[in-house]
């Protein structure tokens, strides 16, 4: 430990003045952030300088064991920390993202991207820069109040207030980061801190140090008495279903829920965020639920007599209108946090735990029988078959009107032509539903994107991330005209890190999922929902980045295939169509009835089908 | 609306009684009183927040949500038959002598000051609806200034 030999040379400096010196320049706030931070495992650091983080800056180019990424806006950065935090978490060596910014706007810019990852269950560390403590409260150059703004959203926030605090905050950050449900930390550094030196009996092991948290619990062993009820209710079901939410990817529990489900032979719709816990096209794979998933997710839902909730918080994009939500299912909820239990819907068993040790439990308990539950199986099969023939009709045409391109048809043959094997990191916005339905994931936890809080533009930094996280996997980030603009100012950290990132933009000149709102609810009324985009060619040019427009359908596997077998970074621009649409829809705050499962204005065809879509 | 009592208990750090009051804030509830003091355990806060809600389910999840607080480390709510609620009101009033004695033994209250022969300066405790009521029974006509310390309660 450097600890010990930094306080050992301290009194043997006594003699040697320069040596003693030495070893004091290094016993400061600014060094210790960073040993701690090394001790965490941190090996990229996201961000982007500024006066009062200079110091820290400075210390990390002289400790030289960090990767910086320079974001070219901090809401870059904290994308590129969670893009990190998330595709890590499935690897041999999880990684906590860190970005660091400078005080005032530095540290505003970061708003989005935390409040994303807190709405997301995402651990990342945030550092900020803070001017010093003697001005503090005085409205100084670049001062924000930003423990008083990230409080609300953000997991837990800390400003040390002496160097001898660095450390143990660090840690302890990590710590409240990673652990129990997930979510963003924030720790303001003012910058007399960063360079005060420590007193010379500063001790510190980071080995033995146990945070003092008296208020912070988080239990991952499910209790047993809840585990026995729910036992009894999966036995007793005749129409179970398991819902697989964010939870089943942070506790690595995929491939145990594929084994519980095949043991147990019951059905399982995912979350936008469950998605890829294991594979898309599994025959107990009902794809996903809620406001644009698929038909037999939700007709499942209206069914069943038994929802099992796993790691998943009940959102009303997936729930819909509440009091018509499930009305005659009992409901199993397995969380790790406990204030999400009965938030939105009551649940009959609450197990306030980890999913993964959760159902390692259910797993090996003899208890648990397994039914053929025949019919249904047959109801969902059916229901399978509600959408089934329009959807492979739309991918095969491939084109709308005015031939131009559809972007189920691209996502579906960018899922063909790698197999479903890639990491997706969409944007927000129709194109993320579209590559949510028709990408048939194969690898686990390969679905990163914006879920709670929907911010555009998160894709292209995320990607970033998640490419340094998996460097050997390829990574497409997916966005539409809109979301791309919003941060495509991160191309330039592609250009100048050599970041190999498959760029897809599904440009229809329009906000697609506003505008799909506006032709529905809207009387099809677009305001401001046109949109003017520049040159992306020049634009790729400008970063030295390949670019591929494609307008016809026959032009794009070719162009996919270009893209992947291009050495780095690549743009592939699709012209697509703007009359497309997201189906099936359930309108916000409607009920499941209300599923639509056909575009209103679409001339009629197919009478006898008219019943099941109703 | 009924009146809620929410007892926690906190790790006594700045920043703490922000979070709880924006969680209230978010929550959408006015908060009707809160008092602070320090707890039997060096370094805990004791934290008593009244405010008003019908709903037991949305009271629930307000304490849930203020456990989950790093540095919450227990949340309760504390319903009238088996809480002391109490709190301490002092009274500037413009009131004879002889008017108030007549108040003593119903009330319980405390002559801290006579300024004059008509201005007395008096402490009450008791309950909300106690104070109230002595407040109502002097008059509020002779009332010249209130302070009082909103609730703190205890669980019987």
């Amino acid at each position: 430990m450097t600890n010990g030999t930094g306080r050992r040379l301290l009194s043997v400096g006594d003699s040697s003045a320069q040596e003693s010196d030495e070893q004091r320049i290094f016993m400061n706030g600014k060094h210790l952030l960073l040993k701690a931070l090394k001790e965490r495992k941190v090996k990229f650091l996201f961000g982007y300088t500024g006066g009062a983080i200079m110091p820290v800056f400075d210390e990390m180019e002289k400790v030289g064991q960090f990767e910086f990424v320079m974001a070219r806006h901090e809401q870059g950065a904290a994308f590129m920390a969670q893009g990190l935090s998330r595709a890590s978490l499935s690897t041999k060596t999880p990684q906590i993202g860190v970005c660091m910014t400078t005080s005032g706007p530095g540290a505003m810019n970061l708003v989005t991207g935390i409040a994303d990852a807190h709405m997301d269950s995402v651990p990342m560390l945030a550092i900020t820069g803070q001017v010093a403590t003697g001005v503090i409260a005085t409205d100084a150059f670049q001062e924000s109040d930003v423990v008083g703004v990230m409080m609300p959203i953000c997991k837990q926030t800390y400003m040390p207030l002496a160097a001898e605090d660095v450390e143990k905050t660090v840690h302890e950050a990590c710590y409240v980061a990673t652990t129990g449900r997930g979510g963003p930390v924030v720790i303001d550094l003012p910058k007399d801190v960063q360079n005060q030196q420590v007193a010379d009996d500063y001790k510190f092991d980071a080995k033995t140090f146990r945070p003092h948290l008296p208020g912070y619990f988080y239990t991952p062993t499910p209790e047993r008495d809840p585990v026995r009820k729910a036992i009894e209710l999966i036995n007793k079901s005749e129409r179970p279903l398991i819902f697989c939410g964010h939870g089943v990817i942070n506790s690595n529990a995929g491939e145990l829920l594929q084994k519980f489900v095949e043991k147990v032979n019951i059905p399982v719709a995912f979350t936008f965020h469950g998605l890829s816990a294991f594979a898309a096209d599994h025959p107990m794979n009902l794809g996903m639920m809620g406001m644009h998933g698929t038909v037999e997710a939700n007709r499942a839902i209206m069914e069943a007599d038994l929802l099992i909730a796993l790691g998943m918080r009940f959102d009303d994009r997936v729930t819909g209108k509440l009091d018509e939500y499930a009305q005659n299912a009992d409901v199993i909820h397995v969380d790790i946090d406990s204030s999400e239990m009965h938030k939105n819907v009551r649940a009959t068993v609450a197990i306030n735990a980890d999913v993964y040790r959760t159902l390692h439990v259910l797993m090996g308990d003899p208890m648990v029988t397994c039914t053929p539950r025949r019919r249904w199986w047959d109801k969902l099969n059916s229901f399978r078959e509600v959408m089934k023939e329009d959807l492979q009709e739309e991918i095969e045409v491939g084109v709308g009107s005015d031939n131009k391109l559809l972007m189920k048809g691209i996502i579906h043959r960018l899922s063909e032509v790698t197999g479903g094997k890639d990491l997706i990191v969409p944007d927000v916005g129709q194109h993320q539903m579209m590559s949510a339905r028709f990408y048939n994931f194969q690898t686990r936890n390969s679905w990163f994107a914006s879920g709670g809080a929907g911010t555009m533009g998160c894709s292209l930094p995320m990607a970033i991330g998640v490419k340094l996280a998996r460097p050997k996997e390829r990574v497409w980030s997916i966005s539409g005209d809109g979301g791309f603009q919003m941060n495509m100012q991160e191309l330039g950290t592609i250009m100048e890190k050599q970041i190999d990132v498959k760029i897809i933009v599904l440009n229809n000149g329009y906000l697609g999922m506003v505008r799909q709102w506006q032709t529905f609810f809207f009387d099809g009324r677009y305001a401001g929902t046109p949109m003017k985009s520049p040159d992306f060619s020049l634009i790729a040019a400008a970063y030295g980045i390949p670019y591929r427009k494609v307008e016809l359908l026959d032009e794009v596997e070719p162009a996919l295939k270009e893209a992947m077998a291009c050495d780095g970074a690549m743009i592939l621009e699709f012209i697509c169509d703007p009359a497309e649409v997201i189906l099936p829809m359930i309108p916000a705050g409607g009920g499941f009835g209300e599923m639509m499962t056909r575009h209103p204005n679409a001339p009629e065809k197919n009478q006898p089908k008219q019943g099941e879509a109703a | 609306m009924k009146r809620r009592a929410i007892l926690a208990f906190t790790l006594d750090h700045p920043g703490v009684l922000n979070k709880i009051s924006s969680l209230i804030r978010k929550k959408m509830y006015n908060v009707d009183t809160l008092t602070v003091c320090r707890s039997r355990i060096p370094g805990v806060s004791r934290m008593t927040i009244t405010l008003r809600e019908n709903d037991q389910e949305r009271v629930d999840q307000v304490t849930r949500q203020l456990e989950k607080f790093t540095e919450v480390i227990s949340v309760k709510e504390l319903d009238t038959d088996h809480s002391y609620w109490r709190e301490v009101a002092i009274v500037k009033l413009e009131i004879e002598a002889s008017v108030l004695e007549s108040f003593h033994g119903r009330y319980n209250f405390e002559i801290l000051e006579q300024k004059s022969d008509d201005i007395h300066i008096v402490q009450v405790a008791g309950s909300t609806r106690r104070i109230d009521a002595f407040l109502d029974e002097v008059g509020q006509q002779h009332v010249v200034e209130i302070a009082r310390t909103g609730v703190t309660a205890m669980e019987k």
